[in-house]
């Protein structure tokens, strides 16, 4: 049975999203985290700017958009989270 | 003979509960998850546990020399078990229940106290039996679900742990036996098998992030 998502795997999904982006070009932006993260643009915002004041994420501003790219920090959560993801499925759980 | 080996069982028991536990609760340090939490609650309740009853034999052995383990000690050697495997069973059933409401998620604790106030240790032994079968049978369809091997060898484990508490309790009808061993290598074959997950996390690169 598939439930809602935990905050927590929405975070990561939105960290892993502008961790794919990063070879491509400097950080996401918001429409393509939308996409691949699968959430509202209200939601996405709280989520965005509580990321940043963690320091998980930083925000890149250009010319043309706003753009986020993932930090040193960023990287080690989204590893632990990764991990631990795959802990917590060992014992059938959803972290 | 028989003391040793309780000693020597409870003690590993104790050590791969613990080692499960903290595994746990380094993930909920660095990630925040009440999943991780609830399970390093669990792991470290059911080490303790083990670790409660291999200090009653070695006290008794020592000190008290009667023969048989003091039956407070053994009770809330047990009733730290009983936790452990509550924990594990809430967590299922959580996913399985409540996805939806943080309701039932805050007010988890509470069943906490309506079990674990039996003071008769068969009690404890069937309430663990059931609690460790419901654990078994949802992380078994969990495995159905996503086929991972290693979930295989978490839902084998539980149903080891359930099984080793039913023999256990059945060393109370015959006493005399070799039952209450046979139930502690069963046991701790299920601690071993649920820790497998274990093996594969990748300590060195784990730290605490006290920002997070």
């Amino acid at each position: 049975m598939a439930g809602n998502r935990t905050q927590i795997k929405i975070v990561g999904e939105i960290l892993d999203t502008t961790m794919q982006e990063i070879d491509e070009q400097e950080g996401a932006t918001v429409t393509h985290i939308i996409k691949n993260a699968n959430i509202s643009h209200g939601r996405l915002s709280r989520i965005l700017s509580n990321l940043v004041s963690q320091g998980l994420l930083e925000q890149v501003n250009t010319n043309r958009s706003c753009r986020y790219k993932i930090s040193p920090s960023g990287r080690e959560f989204l590893s632990a989270y990764k991990t631990f993801r795959e802990f917590s499925d060992d014992f059938g759980l959803n972290i | 003979m028989e003391f040793f080996l309780e000693i020597s069982l409870n003690s590993i028991g104790f050590l791969v509960g613990i080692i499960i536990g903290t595994i746990s609760y380094i993930g909920f340090k660095n990630t925040a998850s009440p999943t991780l939490f609830r399970l390093s609650i669990a792991f470290f309740a059911i080490g303790i546990g083990f670790g409660i009853l291999a200090v009653g034999f070695i006290l008794d052995d020592m000190i008290f020399e009667t023969g048989d383990i003091n039956t407070g000690i053994s009770m809330l050697g047990i009733t730290s078990q009983v936790v452990g495997y509550w924990f594990i069973a809430f967590s299922h059933t959580i996913k399985t229940f409540f996805p939806k409401s943080r309701y039932f998620r805050s007010i988890g604790a509470l069943p906490l106290f309506l079990v674990s106030f039996g003071y008769v240790e068969t009690i404890l032994r069937a309430v663990s039996f059931i609690l460790l079968v419901y654990g078994a049978i949802e992380t078994m369809i969990s495995y159905a679900q996503g086929r991972k091997k290693t979930t295989l060898f978490v839902a084998i484990g539980l149903g080891l742990l359930g099984f080793g508490e039913f023999i256990g309790w059945y060393s109370f009808v015959f006493p005399e036996t070799i039952l209450y061993v046979v139930s502690i290598v069963i046991k701790i074959s299920g601690l071993i098998s649920v820790g497998i997950p274990v093996s594969k996390i990748p300590l060195r690169k784990i730290s605490f992030d006290e920002n997070l």
